[in-house]
């Protein structure tokens, strides 16, 4: 297990070079200069020519890149353009903002999809299977765009229940974190409601209902393990649709975060905060999706790690 | 067994939980107290430091912050701020005399020598200042005793008087060591206390600059990045004042709101269509005025502008003292468009389209005014296509003139010698904002000697030609100049809407109702 998780560990740097390597190709090939950004279009030419000198941009871009790499291995992310500081302390002062807000969209995600996915798997086609649906085909329908603000009118304007924007305590949290879970939450119950139907057709759930089980608790005790291995699966997979919500989810919500920051500096060419924060956004789902394969591996025992 | 299989879901849930509490420690909050104003905007200032910050809402950030020697008034003339009076020598020479007693917010009495400090410190090379360009006319700057300074310039350039509105720092303030950090001090009404970018930024009353009774004690300017998300900010009153940042569609719901109230007011930013003259079948002036023509301009500002803007004339508003409306307009005509086409030898085809194909290039959010222009050509057989690209994309690609059509707008004009920038056959990129490549003679000579031409009445005239020339030469077709739209809280007593978009009556608003401010100091 523990040589399982160095090997993975080691697998992680080929995929941050990958990262690192693409990202900087396609943020320095797009259109845009950062001086420009900074100067204006009125700059006298020596200005321009000058910071160019200064950030290292007047040097040939593989010397650049090597430059970068070199840095990367050491963890320097460079110093941001804009806001002169480190890129990686302006990622650690936000890292945690939108790590909270994955966390708690996971919450909400996990808390909606659990009793929604078990009331439709226990019973296809009734009742609750048609109410728990179709509330998850809304839930997949609706982009975060429409929804957060659809919830700020229902809960910040007209029952005035919850804060509208900005980050604070829990009440800040429950708006961004249910809009980005919601469809997430919609995903994992369908999952699990496909998964629960599957395994009642399996023959040690013919074995427990003939052994005088009851059909309930056949479906607890022996069809609901067995049915969340393919859902965990998912959630790590999932985990990139998350992380990629929280860019939109911040700008709505005023949250401030890394998803924010990327905007901004691309926004502003800000090479070195556009590279740092797409790392961070991919090593995070490279990381979380380790973690499922982990948890995978301790709840079905079929699986073993070698 | 029960027990295990539900461990996994269980887990998941407690290692979210836990990822919540944990990174959720610490964190600063934004709060409003009573007499705090709150203001919402779209960005964060680039820059805090009057030296560095050249875009917009680093301008009305740091002019609530930091005094100059003149100020442009509501109409874009000069008046005196720091100074006392001016004196002009000789055509190349001011002297500003200095009022005595101003104090920066800490304590410090503003001398010449701060001033002197902060002209130096923009002009340094090391500065790196994008201030620096628009100082190079100026030649020398001292300061003979602590209330006076002589600015001289190297030839005798009319808005010479633009030099003297950087915002003063004190002495020995460093250069900016990062974007984010709080704003130095200044002599302004304000005094910025906290600035978390991307967040929020807290200014409070300056306790050595006079305040009116009952003015608010300090301003919460809040980032809020979504436009949909500032409207319900406004609806449920947590913000007092969104400037020139609603979408016109929400309009009518704000206002069926009984505590808030819109203030429209005419505005001097000026919305225009350019052409590129790269492009030969642009550059026949047939061509740009059938263009004209095509564009029903009442319709759009009345429609999807909801009525907050004014059909423009030219690039001044008719509040700036250098405007004159006696230009030819173009209404909208498609019949007269249709005419002007023929006989530039694009005859329509079958189908009622000429062999006239144009890109036009804009952003995500200026798609919507594509998609009109791109109805109103075709109607006279004109084929637009749209680029769309995200702002930086085609931000870089407008200032390097990679474009046929395109619009934009200009925003703060005071001096009409931004003609000379825009129009000057010398300006074309990369050496300035001439970007559609435009060159007259006659032009070149006008805006010449409007730069040069020190006495105003003179000056006048000179504007009045270009403003003329413009209008029938069409490097531009002017589209509407746009209204400030504010909307605030009816707690707000005294907002006073700038044509260029200034804030600065933040420093003299009042609140009424139970938050109202405390008795000024």
């Amino acid at each position: 297990m523990i040589r399982y998780g160095l090997r993975r560990i080691l697998a992680l740097i080929p995929v941050a070079l990958g990262v690192a390597t693409l990202t900087f190709a396609i943020i320095h090939l797009v259109p845009g200069d950062p001086v420009t950004a900074m100067l204006g279009e009125t700059a006298a030419p020596t200005d321009v020519v000058e910071m160019r000198r200064q950030l290292g941009l007047d040097r040939p871009l593989l010397e650049q890149y090597v430059a970068y790499l070199g840095g990367l291995a050491v963890g320097d992310l460079g110093e941001s353009i804009s806001y002169r500081k480190p890129v990686v302390r302006l990622i650690a002062e936000r890292f945690p903002a939108t790590i909270e807000l994955a966390a708690a969209g996971m919450l909400v995600a996990l808390l909606l999809a659990f009793p929604l996915g078990l009331i439709a798997g226990a019973n296809p086609g009734g009742a609750g299977d048609i109410g728990a649906m179709g509330f998850a085909i809304v839930g997949i329908s609706v982009p975060h765009i429409y929804l957060g603000p659809l919830l700020m009118i229902l809960f910040s304007l007209d029952l005035r229940w919850l804060p509208l924007t900005g980050r604070g305590g829990i009440a800040h949290l429950v708006l961004p974190s249910v809009t980005l879970g919601t469809a997430l939450a919609a995903i994992l119950a369908r999952m699990l409601r496909q998964s629960l139907i599957r395994v009642r057709e399996s023959d040690y759930m013919r074995t427990a209902l003939s052994k005088g089980l009851s059909p309930r608790s056949a479906l607890f005790r022996h069809g609901l393990k067995n049915a969340l291995t393919s859902v965990v699966t998912i959630i790590g997979l999932q985990m990139g649709a998350l992380l990629s919500g929280t860019l939109i989810i911040e700008m709505i919500f005023s949250w401030p975060g890394i998803g924010r920051l990327l905007i901004t500096a691309i926004g502003a060419r800000d090479y070195p905060v556009v590279e740092g924060c797409v790392l961070t956004f991919a090593m995070t789902y490279v990381v979380v999706n380790l973690a499922t394969d982990l948890v995978y591996a301790m709840i079905d025992p079929r699986v073993r790690i070698s | 067994m029960r027990t295990r299989k539900t461990t996994a879901w269980l887990r998941l849930v407690q290692v979210a939980a836990a990822l919540v509490a944990l990174t959720g420690c610490g964190h600063n909050r934004v709060e409003s107290s009573p007499g705090t104003i709150q203001v919402d905007i779209e960005t964060s200032p680039t820059s805090t430091d009057p030296r560095f910050g050249t875009d917009a809402m680093s301008s009305r950030i740091n002019e609530l912050i930091f005094d100059s020697l003149v100020k442009p008034d509501r109409n874009g003339q000069f008046v005196e701020r720091l100074a006392q009076s001016i004196e002009h020598p000789s055509p190349t020479r001011a002297v500003y005399h200095l009022n005595h007693g101003v104090r920066f917010s800490d304590g410090r009495e503003l001398t010449a020598r701060d001033v002197l400090f902060t002209y130096n410190s923009i002009r340094a090379p090391e500065s790196m200042s994008p201030k620096r360009a628009s100082l190079e006319e100026l030649k020398s700057i001292e300061a003979p005793d602590d209330y006076t300074v002589v600015i001289t310039v190297a030839h005798p350039y009319a808005p010479a008087v633009e030099i003297a509105t950087e915002g003063i720092v004190p002495v020995g303030t460093p250069l900016p060591a990062g974007g984010s950090g709080a704003a130095p001090v200044g002599s302004g009404p304000f005094k910025m206390v906290t600035y978390s970018r991307d967040e929020f930024l807290r200014l409070e009353r300056n306790p050595y600059y006079p305040h009116p009774p009952g003015a608010a004690q300090s301003i919460l300017f809040k980032i809020v990045p979504d436009p949909t998300v500032r409207a319900l900010e406004l609806a449920e009153g947590v913000c007092d004042l969104s400037p020139n940042n609603i979408q016109f569609d929400v309009l009518p719901w704000l206002s069926a709101d009984q505590s808030l109230e819109i203030s429209s007011t005419p505005g001097s930013t000026y919305r225009y269509l350019s052409f590129n003259f790269r492009n030969p079948q642009l550059r026949d002036i047939r061509v740009r005025r059938a263009i004209a023509y095509a564009i029903d301009r009442n319709t759009i500002v009345s429609s999807v502008l909801r009525g907050t803007g004014r059909i423009a004339t030219g690039m001044l508003a008719p509040e700036s003292w250098a405007y004159d409306g006696n230009v030819t307009t173009y209404s909208y005509d498609p019949e007269k468009a249709r005419q002007l086409l023929d006989q530039a030898g694009y005859p329509a085809g079958k189908d009622g389209m000429r062999r006239l194909r144009f890109e036009f290039k804009t952003t995500p959010e200026g798609a919507r005014d594509g998609e009109i222009f791109q109805a109103m050509l075709q109607r006279v057989g004109i084929e637009l296509t749209i680029r769309k690209l995200e702002f930086a994309t085609y931000y870089a690609d407008i200032q390097a003139g990679n474009f046929d059509l395109t619009s934009l707008q200009w925003v703060g004009i005071t001096d009409p010698n931004q003609y000379f920038r825009i129009f000057d056959s010398n300006k074309t990129p990369p050496h300035g904002e001439n970007r559609g490549y435009y060159s007259n003679p006659e032009m070149d000579r006008l805006v010449e000697a409007g730069k040069t031409t020190v006495d105003t009445e003179a000056r006048k005239k000179i504007y009045a030609e270009v403003q003329r020339l413009a209008a029938d030469d069409l490097p531009y077709v002017s589209l509407w100049w746009v209204d400030n739209v504010a909307v605030m809280n009816r707690r707000l007593v005294g907002f006073e809407a700038y044509p260029n978009g200034s804030l600065r009556s933040l420093a003299t608003l009042t609140l009424i109702g139970p938050d109202g401010g405390e008795p000024s100091q």
